[in-house]
């Protein structure tokens, strides 16, 4: 399996929230990527086909973090963000950044396993091309 | 001054498949898809899309409840005619599960319009469209229902300048479906499967505005996509008018007095069958034939379907392929059809520049093909010679002949009457050896020699001796020297079962 820093979902994640973020900044950006990915992905696969991957993620990283587990069940209709929301406020930076970066992972190779890397990397570039489109990292350099 | 509107054909980028629209495939039509599950539509309609679709005219694949999208990219990027770079640029999928899981088809239609308003495409595909029949059952009048939705969908498309395909499977042909009477074009797909092999089969019901070629096609499905055999005389059709007037130079077939038999060779562009029993120098002379094409700076192209080609058969062949003089075709698959053996051939001839051409055998040929296509061969066995007669290309075919002392027969296909010369070999028995004779039996307008005449094969080839004036009835097997024959019935009788002790 790829390198997790290596994933180019988890390198967005990590332009949006620096190196300064609390875990309610993390929580906020890991539902924004999300949100992204949904708009890049639902016209093409409907609501009921990203749920359906979503919930998949949060299975998989689950097994690791276990406090992903059961935030998302009884999945119909489409997603509703909140609960991963508060899941990631409620735990540390270093736990939330780590949950962080191995849900979006885990949702790359997810999906680059069914579609293979080359066309993962086309349906999600806008998300990748948002965050580097977006405002630049912060820079502390005087 | 014409003010008639000039329809644009596009062509789709399915090899074959414009040759039997008629040219292919008319700007702005409405057109359906068809054909049971597994039968290649999803697939031809990927491989037009990335063929037609631009980023200035854009292709909209809208995915209804069918096959789960992700899986519908998974396999479909197999094929070397998809493109990743196209899709979200000139290609945008759509997913309308949700909108047809309500049921509502003008939800559906309001959903279609929003994204073909947002999107302005070029071409509209909706896969597929028994979901969209299916999901009409849920109201009360399904039938006019869907009817009213197929309308406008129809008007829709064709007003906003979108060449449109419904995917669909399970349509009963019979049905008076009101597809069917919207539709500008149905294209209907089917398997044909009998015993072990499947042949996968195409017919254009329906296209208005242009003559089609009518009747099933065969075509394949390979990692490059769809391939669609289309008869073989329609591609040389244009050629052989230009080239009617038979040509008065002759061809040399490598056999020494073979060529005076003939009447000074084989007339060039001839199709020439050669038929004998098993070991009856067939595919020697076929060897020779191709060999002395080579010594006069001739190609050649040989169908082979006699042995395992990885085998040495023949060690003329062999290194007349090796050294690039002769072009192999040799396919194996279990759904081959003559026109797909036809455009293997003519294909290999135009990239050798190749003026002679052997099937060695048509008993093989008939053996390699699918056994959907055994019926109609001596129909299909027709085209191909008339479609290498239209290539200008001489034609040897080599046919198996069963030994049979009883009748005289050239072919067990009645192939005799569509080729222009025959050559057939037998065997005798004289001097309890088994010897070989061959005779020229007829080289059309021309004349040619009617000896039987001795041969024999070693290491170096064909021999071809004299005629045996000394015997006769050589063509009943057990030739008897001839002041026997002279003798009353009652002792040639008795001379018969004398004979293999009576000297040469």
């Amino acid at each position: 399996m790829e390198n997790e820093k290596n994933s180019p979902l988890v390198a967005t994640l990590a332009q949006r929230v620096g190196n300064d973020a609390d875990s309610a900044q993390i929580a906020d950006a890991i539902v924004s990527t999300w949100r992204e990915i949904e708009i890049a992905l639902t016209p093409i696969i409907g609501q009921r086909g990203i749920a359906t991957l979503y919930k998949r993620t949060l299975y998989l990283t689950g097994a690791t973090y276990v406090w992903l587990v059961g935030i998302h069940e009884g999945l119909h209709g489409g997603m509703d963000l909140a609960p991963l929301r508060a899941a990631f406020a409620r735990q540390n930076k270093a736990a939330a950044t780590a949950g962080a970066s191995a849900l979006l992972h885990n949702f790359h190779e997810l999906l680059a396993s069914l579609v293979g890397p080359s066309l993962t990397e086309r349906l999600l570039r806008s998300v990748w091309a948002n965050s580097l489109s977006g405002p630049p990292a912060q820079d502390n350099s005087p | 001054m014409s003010s008639t509107v000039n329809i644009n054909r596009l062509a789709t980028g399915v090899p074959g498949l414009d040759e039997i629209l008629g040219g292919g495939l008319p700007e702005f039509s409405f057109n359906l898809i068809a054909g049971p599950p597994g039968c290649g539509k999803t697939t031809l309609a990927h491989q037009m899309m990335f063929a037609l679709a631009t980023p200035a005219r854009p292709a909209l694949y809208l995915t209804v409840l069918g096959e789960p999208p992700l899986k519908m990219l998974r396999y479909q990027q197999q094929f070397g005619f998809f493109d990743n770079e196209a899709i979200n640029h000139s290609i945008h999928f759509v997913n309308l599960t949700d909108e047809m899981l309500t049921g509502d088809l003008d939800q559906a239609l309001r959903r279609i319009v929003a994204e073909v308003e947002k999107h302005n495409p070029s071409f509209v595909f909706v896969d597929s469209f028994r979901s969209v029949v299916l999901a009409s059952r849920a109201e009360g009048n399904p039938q006019q229902n869907l009817q009213v939705f197929v309308q406008q969908l129809g008007t829709l498309m064709t007003s906003w300048q979108a060449t449109t395909f419904l995917i669909g499977e399970y349509f009963n042909e019979t049905d008076a479906n009101p597809v069917f009477t919207v539709a500008d074009g149905l294209i209907w797909l089917r398997q044909s499967v009998q015993r072990n092999s499947m042949v996968r089969k195409i017919e254009i019901m329906k296209m208005r505005g242009q003559a089609t070629l009518p009747g099933l096609h065969t075509f394949r499905i390979g990692s490059a996509g769809i391939n669609v055999f289309a008869p073989a005389g329609t591609a040389v059709a244009k050629r052989s008018e230009t080239d009617a007037v038979p040509s008065q130079t002759r061809v040399q077939m490598g056999v020494s007095r073979l060529d005076e038999m003939l009447g000074g060779g084989l007339p060039r562009g001839y199709s020439l069958l050669v038929a004998g029993p098993s070991g009856s120098g067939k595919s020697i002379l076929a060897a020779a034939f191709l060999a002395e094409g080579a010594r006069a700076g001739e190609n050649g192209v040989i169908a082979s379907f006699e042995q395992d080609p990885h085998r040495s058969r023949n060690r003329i062949v062999a290194d007349l392929i090796k050294n690039g003089r002769v072009g192999l075709v040799d396919s194996r698959a279990p759904d081959l059809s003559i026109d797909e053996i036809v455009l293997l051939l003519l294909s290999e001839i135009r990239r050798l520049k190749a003026t002679r051409v052997v099937i060695d055998s048509l008993s093989g040929f008939e053996l390699a093909l699918a056994p959907t296509f055994r019926d109609d061969f001596r129909e299909s066995l027709s085209r191909l010679v008339s479609a290498l007669a239209g290539a200008g290309v001489t034609v040897l075919m080599t046919s198996e002949l069963e030994d049979r002392y009883i009748d005289l027969r050239f072919s067990p296909y009645g192939a005799a009457f569509m080729t222009d010369a025959i050559i057939v070999q037998r065997y005798i028995e004289v001097d309890s050896r088994l010897l070989r004779v061959m005779a020229v039996v007829k080289v059309r307008a021309s004349a040619h020699s009617n000896e039987l005449r001795e041969f024999s094969i070693d290491e170096h080839g064909i021999h071809i001796g004299c005629p045996l004036p000394d015997q006769e009835g050589l063509l009943g097997g057990r030739p008897t020297r001839k002041h026997l024959a002279d003798l009353p019935p009652a002792i040639a009788d008795d001379a018969d079962s004398i004979r293999p002790s009576l000297p040469p």
